[in-house]
């Protein structure tokens, strides 16, 4: 449905055109909200930020009920979820033009990350989630996954669903995934055997800590690493060793799929039960063959090494053994040993600055200032009412900040992120009120993105994601001790790509009279900003419009006349005066002080 | 140039073919800054050298490829192979030097239809058979972390690859330095990242893909460059060749060139500049070439087999390697479709076929360059298939047979030890079902590769990229009764 822009915002923006970058335009009618933004720049930052790309009516709405409520009512909302999507699309009858349209892969998986980054209400929701499916990993590029694209849209739900509740909650759910078990191996996992050397799988083990937690070092709680006392010089605190790996393999041993009972547990699989993807794990104890053995496949009697960290509940971080049950009905199960784990990771406190810093890098920078770290791990410590874990609290505390709200202080790292791939096709998108001729997002870059657009959801190459949190690209960055994860992925071949899918994007618009423009590609609707640049009198408000909703004012003068220069060489009507729009477009997106948001 | 691009990977462990989950020796808890720093030396040997890897993407089922053809041993072949058994009458026949029991090739044509072989098959057995060959057939070659016997398969008595039958991770332990790699990083990669200081050229990877993203050259620190096969990619908005482009072109740069006040669009303003440069240098020094290889590929509006563009594209690049600078190249080809579970005896040929014609045809092109002793092609790909059969095609196996081509190769002969290709309950080389334990692996199997393209055999060298070479040792008649396989010298 194509955005329908307000024509009071029109005429405001043309009108301002030639005003200073940081007049606030609708200043003249209220006083700002108290709690922002302050201005029509910071309120397109904060979208930015909050959502997957600034659109006039969310501007126009944010403007009028301020920060706070905005957030509110994001808060208030449920999460959309991805897999009806997919099940829609499978209900669709074959098109006999084109039978494999309408089947459903992982491609459907993008399909549906786009129609809802685009057009769901519960804009920080999707947003928080992407951010979660970038840290709580899985991917459709391992544990057998690639075969299923319900159980991984599923995931991603579950992401949606628990990531404005209680992140210790969050985990649990993320832990008894078959989806996650599957991937890091925890599906299936059993007890030692010593007579066939068998011993627990320590991939979940690890990766629980190292990635979804805690990370490898102690942590201060303004996520700066914590230093050694007793060694001279700088010198790191590991936060576990190999006998906490091993103890927590210990502990995640016994679960399968759903739906399989005590004898299946080794031959337990998902084949011709679909259902058993999108149902938590479950541990099956029981009779054995014979009806003389109750057998368990949870490791219940070693003791179990655990996190130890100042106020840890567990004495010495231990999870004591208990004897497996031989009957059923005890009431002892696997389950106990898995919460008694989760609590001890969950109330280590690393997690407010591991996790807080990681969610700051992927909604406003990628160099949070320590104190920016230390204020929104204690929103994570403590929510205001007592409670640790609060994932509102958290997401509010990372945009609400001064920090997120206006430029930082106390460091002197560069301020900002490099615009992820796909967050800069949203933002497109979004902005310019994309439509495509089918009502889906299919075309073949979405489907497929490949060597052209290094990301799609749930699809990194490995459990580290796209880039590493700490990835410093070589040069100033590296020189600086800062970091630029998403530079990762800024190789020759994504960079080269990628602006030639920027071109398609840009230039497949709504009117395009070229016999060349296919129609059947996702068009962007520029009615407004043709407007605006096939006058030359309007150069200026087009280049001005462009500024405020692609770079929330932040354009310098030289990009501002060197844009203007090019602009004025091209014909007014070129195109039938698109010409110059997607021109403009073109060349913001691919421009430094675009792509770097601040 | 270089970058990093692709992380580590967490180890999947294998669920319900528990055995350990043996943590690889690299492994630390410690979160290292470069696990594999860049290395004093420079790989062995004062000439050019590439290695060219075309990974079969699927699981290709290569006991139909490589066929027995004595009388008894293919009456065994076809009674377990049933209806995908391909007709002795119909193999083409393979004549090594070295005795050893007759095996012949899939005619790359349909069976049983009376169709004559494929040109190119019958090529490919030609180079095989020609005094001083240049092909070299390597048995059974899987990913293993130890010999394994059937017995020890059952018994879950040694570790085993993580996953087993899983496209995705056996596709990664084929291209991964150990069959269980914490970081998915590739054994040609992790070359390229030690010894990439070895070429003149530092603003172009050692490494090159025309098939994109692949494990096998992903590293630590260098990022591979990827090259579509048909033709380098530009940025079209500002494509210096004509002249519309110009003016966004000269304004883009303006914007690139600053004044920039932000560290981050600093750093990508040059990346960007440096991504413009590196793509017109490969371009420029490809030009010569255009037509060079048309004789031998076809020209390219000709060819539509994905596997010949993309290898008449590698011998383009290799034929640029003077004006690149270039004195060591790891290529990777992709080429899919393998994963015949359904209709194998319609598809599997044609596949066969068009190895056949691109090795051969890739073979020629070094020839007609003047280097083919310098240029080692060989193939790769996730699994064999079963011996057994669904009904019209075959599942996921785990060893397989591989080909090694390049004029330096030991040609003309078998290395390692084909597996039994009885029934499942009287074959001692069956994990169940018609899935072959692999007699060779493919540790073995690259650290021959490697050493020949200049890695050095010592604890730097081998025991870095290789550390679980040391393993397997090469028992089987004629033999090396070394850790490498022989059918490649070592670099000097």
């Amino acid at each position: 449905m194509p955005r329908m822009y307000r024509l009071f915002a029109a005429i405001a923006f043309a009108l301002a055109g030639q005003a200073n970058a940081q007049t606030v335009i609708f200043s003249a009618s209220f006083e700002p909200p108290p709690g922002g933004p302050a201005t029509d720049q910071d309120a397109m930052r904060f979208l930015t930020q909050a959502t997957f790309g600034p659109t006039m009516s969310e501007f126009d709405r944010l403007n009028l009920i301020g920060i706070d409520a905005w957030l509110d009512e994001q808060f208030a909302l449920p999460f959309s979820r991805h897999r009806p999507y997919l099940e829609a699309i499978a209900a669709l009858p074959e098109d006999p033009e084109d039978p494999e349209a309408n089947n459903v892969g992982q491609q459907t998986r993008n399909e549906a990350f786009f129609e809802h980054a685009l057009h769901a209400p519960d804009q920080l929701r999707q947003r928080v989630a992407y951010a979660l499916s970038q840290i709580l990993v899985v991917s459709d590029q391992g544990g057998g996954l690639g075969g299923e694209p319900y159980a991984l849209a599923h995931y991603y739900d579950l992401l949606g669903e628990h990531g404005f509740g209680n992140y210790r909650e969050l985990l649990e759910q993320v832990t008894l995934s078959p989806v996650m078990g599957s991937y890091l191996s925890m599906l299936g996992n059993r007890k030692p055997d010593p007579v066939n050397n068998i011993r627990p799988d320590e991939n979940y083990a690890r990766e629980i800590m190292q990635l979804f937690s805690i990370g490898l070092v102690r942590l201060n709680p303004n996520g700066t690493e914590m230093d050694d006392p007793g060694q001279p010089g700088f010198q790191t605190l590991p936060t576990y060793d190999q006998e906490t790996i091993r103890g927590f393999a210990h502990v995640f041993t016994g679960y399968t799929f759903s739906g399989c009972g005590v004898r299946e547990f080794e031959y337990c699989s998902a084949w011709e039960h679909p259902e058993r993807w999108v149902q938590p794990m479950a541990a099956p104890e029981g009779l054995w063959w014979g009806d003389t053995e109750y057998r368990v496949w949870h490791a219940y009697p070693e003791n179990k090494q655990l996190l130890v960290y100042p106020g840890v509940s567990l004495p010495n971080g231990v999870l004591a053994g208990r004897p497996a049950p031989t009957v059923a009905g005890t009431g002892v199960s696997a389950q106990q040993d898995l919460e008694a784990a989760l609590d001890n990771v969950f109330n280590h406190p690393n997690v407010g600055p591991f996790i807080g810093k990681q969610l700051i890098q992927r909604l406003v920078t990628s160099n949070p200032s320590p104190a920016y770290v230390g204020r929104v791990a204690a929103a994570f410590n403590n929510n205001g009412q007592g409670v640790r874990g609060d994932m509102r609290a958290v997401v509010r505390a990372i945009l609400t900040d001064p920090e997120a709200r206006g430029a930082p202080s106390g460091t002197t790292a560069p301020r900002g992120k490099l615009r992820e791939p796909l967050l800069r096709m949203t933002q497109l998108w979004r902005a310019f009120g994309a439509v495509d001729a089918s009502g889906r997002y299919n075309d073949w870059y979405v489907w497929w993105p490949g060597q052209y657009i290094p990301q799609s959801p749930l699809h990194a190459r490995t459990v580290f994601n796209f880039y590493l949190p700490d990835f410093k690209p070589a040069g100033e960055v590296a020189a600086g001790g800062w970091v630029a994860p998403e530079f990762q992925i800024q190789t020759d071949g994504y960079v080269t790509n990628f602006s030639n899918v920027l071109d398609w994007m840009t230039w497949n618009y709504q009117g395009n009279p070229s016999q060349w423009a296919d129609p059947d590609m996702t068009r962007l609707v520029i009615e407004t900003e043709r407007g605006l640049a096939s006058n030359n009198a309007t150069i200026d408000a087009f280049i001005e419009r462009l500024n405020l909703l692609m770079m929330a004012g932040a354009m310098s003068p030289h990009m501002k006349s060197t844009l203007r220069t090019y602009l004025l060489t091209l014909p007014a009507n070129g195109e039938n005066g698109y010409r110059r729009v997607w021109e403009a477009l073109w060349l913001i997106m691919v421009s430094p002080e675009y792509v770097i948001e601040k | 140039m270089n970058r990093r691009d692709l992380l580590k990977k967490s180890l999947c462990l294998a669920a319900s073919t528990a055995g350990f989950g043996a943590l690889s020796s690299r492994f630390s808890l410690a979160h290292a800054a470069t696990m594999y720093s860049k290395s004093q030396r420079s790989l062995l040997g004062n000439d050019y050298r590439a290695l060219v890897c075309v990974f079969l993407y699927g699981g290709n089922d290569s006991f139909n490829f490589i066929v027995p053809r004595d009388v008894s041993a293919h009456a065994t072949y076809a009674a377990t192979r049933g209806a995908v058994a391909v007709p002795r009458s119909e193999l083409v026949p393979l004549t090594p030097t070295a005795s050893g029991a007759a095996y012949g090739l899939h005619p790359g044509v349909e069976t049983g239809a009376g169709t004559p072989p494929h040109p190119a098959m019958t090529a490919l057995a030609g180079l095989f058979n020609q005094a001083n060959s240049r092909v070299a057939i390597v048995a059974n070659t899987g990913p293993l972390l130890h010999p394994t016997t059937k017995t020890q398969y059952q018994n879950e008595s040694v570790a085993l690859p993580p996953q087993l039958f899983s496209h995705d991770d056996q596709s990664a332990w084929w291209q991964t330095p150990t069959a269980n790699s914490f970081d998915r990083i590739g054994w040609g990669g992790l070359l390229a990242d030690r010894f990439g200081i070895t070429n003149p050229n530092q603003n172009l990877a050692m490494t090159i893909s025309t098939d994109g993203d692949n494990v096998f050259q992903t590293a630590e620190d260098v990022v591979p460059y990827f090259v579509s096969p048909w033709g380098v990619d530009r940025i079209g908005n500002i494509d210096p060749t004509w002249s519309e482009p110009t003016a966004r072109r000269n304004a883009l740069y303006q914007l690139l060139n600053g004044p920039l006040n932000n560290a981050l669009e600093r750093t990508y303003a040059t990346g960007f500049k440096r991504t413009v440069s590196n793509y017109e240098q490969v371009i420029t020094a490809l030009q010569p070439s255009a037509t060079t290889f048309d004789a031998i590929f076809g020209a390219d509006d000709t060819i539509d087999d994905y596997l010949t563009r993309q290898l008449k594209m590698v011998a383009r690049l290799i034929s640029a390697r003077d004006t690149l600078n270039m004195t060591r190249q790891i290529f990777f080809v992709g080429f899919g479709g393998f994963d015949t579970h359904d209709a194998q005896l319609a598809n599997h040929p044609g596949l066969l076929a068009a190895i056949a014609n691109g090795l051969t045809k890739f073979y020629q092109a070094t020839q007609q360059m003047g280097i083919a002793n310098q240029v080692t092609t060989f193939t790769a790909s996730e699994f064999g298939r079963t011996l057994t059969n669904n009904g019209d095609g075959t599942d996921h196996g785990w060893g397989g047979h591989h080909l090694v081509i390049g004029g330096a190769v030991n040609g003309g002969r078998f290395y390692g030890r084909f597996p039994s290709l009885a029934a499942s309950n009287s074959n001692p080389d069956d994990a169940g079902w018609g899935q072959i334990i692999p007699t060779t692996s493919v540790d073995q199997y690259a650290w021959t590769l490697a050493r020949w393209y200049g890695l050095q055999d010592d604890a730097d060298g081998r025991g870095l990229v290789f550390p679980n070479v040391t393993r397997f040792t090469d028992v089987s008649q004629n033999g090396t009764g070394s850790y490498h396989l022989g059918f490649l010298p070592a670099a000097t």
